[in-house]
């Protein structure tokens, strides 16, 4: 060699500084909004959690005394109650009907477009509008769920009451997201490799035997990826309870977030409660992301 | 059946049985056909008839709303809830907010996400993938579980109610790098050594090769950002307070909850934030579409 | 051009195109390079040849700079090239799939790198027209890439290449995408464009009938180090190894387990067939496990009482065109492949005697290196 060892290491050195420049060039923009406005808040999450007061009029630190309140605190307990049942509620009729609706749609030639694009359509409706307008349907008066019950023949149903008002907004977000999970699943299916549907039909496989020994085993990772998402969706739900409902009767639809936004505007020293409550929220979203990236990574691994 | 051991003595019977066969299993298939069609025209139907009920009543002054059995075409239409709409509320300005910050944001994510896409693709970065993990791991944190710190953020960088307040905090969203990453993953990498040996410098191959080569892939991003955007509430309903600044969300929620109860007026509201969505839906249907697969992308 | 051995007795890295000098590449713990040494003068056509993952592509982009270097140094030019950026470095590539601009026709493709270097229009346009009539490809070049034939594509990529005028081509597999009718049209077209550009070239290749067809030199490697440079006929005649003698040449060299022994002050191999080693007395090898390479066109069928014949039972006769490959049987279990000219009767099954043509045996010691022997040439 020509050049000395020492005189190769520091032009090696400044090429690899000029390229790591490069890289972050390309990459600082998007990282430092992505560090200010996202890692920096959740942290923050951790710090407001441990604060009493409010955040115009300052807080002061009082430990882990907010999450130890916490299960007291009536509001707290319903808000997380109710985001929970209307999870279980919405999620299993969105995820079974969009992988029915999925079966039909993957196999149909004629219209399929048109479907698809009324199928998809309720998913670009905001939360807010869709909140609208479900008031039209479920108004007493001349609400459409009671005229169709009135044309049949059945007494009216005060659909937003105490008792039936989660169980409307589920039916609300069904109606908002099945087509989302549709339109995921028919990608999927079409996916799907076609010899194996060849080899079954040789076999004499019925549709039914095909879709329980295949086409479901086949979809593990997507139907767990889609439980997973689905679930973080529910988990957020806020925009819809506000208009359809304002958290109400009482608290009957009072989720979450809804209850965050309360504490946070409501009121003027609850600040400490809002952040411990959407630290639980976020903490319970970040496993469900942690399981599901170590349950496909493992996955991947069998292949 | 086909197999038949003498062909030419039982082949005209066979044949008959052969065809029987066929015309009901083509009988059947039709019928499985039709039994499809009928199946996804009562989904279809159950996920309209909602749009249908509000356009209706939209059309109808209050006391057509309340009348028994219900109008199932006002004739002559009522045009009194649009002029409300549009004469007495912001509407206008909700829309034209929701348009310029949507666009705002989409625009920029679109340029920093790819940019960022790139770097995490093929560029040397040390902890490359350490960013890429932390990432994917806050992907699916919400805004709306930031809103103390980020409001707290916000007020202390001064720009409680401006439209910064609106656009920055989307920004940070990692999906789109996501997107990006995977799309320019899948671009050949003698491409960008061709330009490389061609005398391109790194921002050149991003400009003249990636670029035009990810622009399908730019163009779901631009669809998702926006989507997401549009539909986008509570943070927008706790970043601003000043009326000029409301979005389109905010503003129709405030109509509901300000003032008495106006079906007309909201339904003409709900009708008329549909617009700009189901005009560009009908015009990209096919990379909204694709919105719901990128999803699939992130696995 | 310049062709045959170079020595190495460099004085002034000037006197050569391109100089590699202990090249390794280690990616964490795999070496991809272990420290290579070549010489390329200008003008020269030289083939690296090896297995897929012997190192030859990596050697290449380390010459283009897309790939970084472990340790060592390149000189391209005379000039020290290990930091210079790839465009900077003087040299075009042709890329095993061609890499085009998708999104640019021919025309743009072909100028782009021209383009890059803010050449005037009239020049660029000169240099396009004089490439795509060199390559028989004017009236393609407002078509897009994926409106070509693989073959036009290929031509396309080289004049990207041409129409820069480097000091040398980098070449990347550059015929193993098309079909075996074309590659072979493609590479006497090759051949004759670099007669007429005379540019130094490093081409890249696991096949060896390129190699042998297209170099004035044969780079052969293997795990990431060379193991012989040399002509085509002397890499085909006097393989430097074992791993040579059965990678070039198709059928490969037929090698032959033994032992090397003394006895009555004489040396001499003990093996299936009688040895022919007329060098082996001054040969620097011990005594012990050796082995013999003879080429399949250097085994002829005799009579049986032919000096040194041996017998041979055939079991395979494969007929391809002007010989016949005799796959046969030799006592003590071991096979040879005897290539015979097809006018030959033979049948599976035949017993045939075989000698060994005078001169054509070689010895490969124990660690597989062919030894020396005091009658061979330098």
């Amino acid at each position: 060699m020509r050049l000395s060892p020492s005189q190769h290491r520091q032009l090696r050195r400044q090429a690899r500084i000029k390229r790591e420049l490069t890289g972050w060039l390309f990459l600082g923009p998007m990282f430092a909004f992505f560090v200010v406005f996202l890692v920096v808040p959740v942290v923050g999450t951790v710090w407001w959690s441990t604060q009493v007061g409010g955040i115009v009029n300052g807080t002061h630190f009082v430990g882990l005394k907010n999450f130890q309140n916490l299960p007291d605190l009536v509001g707290a307990t319903t808000a997380i109650q109710n985001t929970l049942v209307f999870a279980l509620l919405s999620i299993p009729p969105i995820l079974i009907g969009a992988l029915a609706i999925s079966l039909v749609l993957a196999r149909i030639g004629r219209g399929a477009a048109a479907y698809r694009f009324f199928v998809y359509f309720p998913v670009l409706v905001p939360g807010v509008v869709a909140g609208l307008i479900w008031l039209f349907l479920t108004n007493v008066d001349f609400g459409l769920f009671n005229e169709v019950l009135r044309a049949v023949g059945i007494q009216p149903v005060t659909w937003l009451g105490s008792g039936s008002a989660l169980g409307v907004l589920a039916a609300l977000d069904v109606w908002r997201n099945v087509g989302y999970w549709a339109i995921f699943f028919v990608a999927a299916i079409i996916g799907l490799p076609q010899e194996l549907y060849q080899a079954a039909d040789l076999d004499g496989a019925s549709t039914t035997k095909r879709f329980w020994y295949l086409t479901l085993p086949l979809m593990r990772r997507i139907l767990f990826f889609a439980i997973v998402v689905s679930t973080i969706w529910g988990l957020q739900v806020f925009d819809t309870a506000l208009v359809l409902t304002n958290g109400g009767p009482g608290t009957a639809t009072t989720t979450i977030i809804f209850r965050v936004w309360q504490y946070v505007f409501g009121s003027n020293d609850k600040v400490g409660f809002a952040a411990a409550i959407s630290l639980v929220l976020i903490a319970v979203i970040l496993t469900l992301t942690l399981t599901q990236m170590r349950l496909l990574r493992s996955r991947r691994g069998d292949d | 059946m086909t197999a038949s051991a003498e062909p030419r003595h039982g082949a005209p019977g066979a044949l008959l049985v052969i065809a029987a066969e066929h015309a009901r299993s083509r009988r059947r298939r039709r019928l499985r056909g039709l039994g499809k069609h009928a199946f996804l025209i009562v989904i279809t139907f159950l996920l309209v008839a909602p749009f249908y009920y509000v356009v209706l009543a939209s059309f109808k002054n209050s006391t057509e709303i309340f009348t028994y059995p219900p109008k199932l075409l006002p004739l002559p239409p009522f045009l009194g809830n649009y002029q409300k709409l549009l004469g007495d509320t912001g509407f206008l300005r909700w829309m034209l907010n929701t348009l310029f910050v949507a666009g705002t944001v989409t625009l920029i994510k679109v340029f920093m996400d790819s940019m960022a896409g790139y770097a995490l693709a093929k560029l040397q970065i040390t902890g490359k993938r350490a960013i890429f993990l932390l990432m994917l791991i806050l992907l699916m944190v919400p805004l709306g579980a930031l809103i103390v710190p980020l409001w707290a953020l916000v007020h202390a960088l001064g720009l409680t109610n401006t439209y910064f307040a609106l656009i920055l905090p989307p920004l940070a969203n990692p999906l789109g790098v996501f997107l990006m990453r995977q799309f320019i993953l899948g671009l050949p990498k003698d491409l960008e050594n061709a330009g490389r040996l061609d005398g391109l410098s790194e921002f050149g191959i991003y400009r003249r090769i990636i670029l035009p080569l990810i622009k399908p892939g730019l163009v779901v991003l631009a669809v998702i950002i926006f989507t997401d955007q549009f539909m986008s509430f509570i943070w927008p309903l706790i970043a601003t307070s000043s009326d000029d600044l409301q979005v389109l969300t905010v503003g129709v929620a405030a109509l509901r909850s300000h003032g008495g109860a106006d079906y007309g007026l909201w339904s003409a509201a709900a009708v008329m934030s549909l617009v700009p969505i189901g005009v560009f839906f009908f015009v990209l249907q096919r990379q909204f579409l694709a919105r719901s697969l990128a999803g699939a992308l992130k696995q | 051009m310049t062709s045959a051995a170079t020595t190495t007795d460099s004085a002034s890295g000037s006197q050569y195109a391109i100089e590699i000098l202990g090249v390794t590449k280690r990616y964490g713990k795999i070496t991809a390079l272990g420290g290579v040494d070549l010489d390329i003068e200008p003008g020269e056509f030289v083939v690296l040849l090896g297995p897929s993952g012997c190192g030859k592509s990596t050697l290449l982009k380390i010459i283009a700079g897309l790939e970084d270097l472990t340790d060592g140094e390149v000189y391209i030019g005379g000039k020290l090239a290990n930091y210079l950026k790839p465009s900077a470095r003087d040299v075009a590539m042709v890329f095993q799939n061609y890499a085009l601009y998708p999104h640019m026709t021919v025309r743009s493709n072909i100028g782009f790198p021209l383009k890059m270097a803010g050449r005037p229009r009239a020049e660029i346009e000169e240099q396009v027209a004089f490439a795509a009539n060199l390559l028989q490809i004017a009236s393609e070049l407002d078509k897009y890439p994926d409106e070509l034939s693989g073959g036009q594509r290929q031509r396309v990529a080289l004049g990207r290449a041409i129409v820069r005028q480097p000091l040398a081509f980098l070449m990347d597999e550059p015929l193993s995408n098309l079909d075996a009718l074309l590659r072979v049209q493609m590479r006497s077209e090759l051949l004759r464009l670099h007669k007429r550009v005379g540019r130094t070239t490093v081409y890249v290749t696991h096949d060896q009938i390129e190699a042998m067809t297209m170099a004035d030199r044969v780079v052969v490697m293997r795990n990431g180090l060379i193991q012989q440079i040399g002509p085509p006929d002397e890499v085909y005649r006097r393989p430097a190894n074992r791993f040579v003698a059965s990678f070039v040449g198709s059928p490969p060299m037929n090698i032959l387990e033994g032992r090397i022994e003394t006895a009555d002050g004489r040396r001499r191999f003990v093996g299936p067939i009688p040895a022919d080693l007329p060098g082996l007395a001054g040969a620097t090898i011990d005594d012990g496990p050796a082995a013999i390479g003879i080429r399949s066109e250097e085994l002829l069928l005799s009579s049986e009482l032919a000096i040194g014949a041996f017998p041979a039972v055939i079991e395979l006769v494969e007929p391809v065109g002007a010989d016949i490959f005799l796959t046969a049987n030799i006592e003590g279990g071991a096979i040879v492949t005897i290539r015979v000219d097809a006018e030959t009767k033979v049948a599976e099954g035949d017993g045939v005697h075989v000698v060994t043509a005078p001169g054509a045996t070689r010895i490969f010691d124990a660690a597989g290196d062919r030894v020396r022997l005091s009658g061979d040439p330098a």
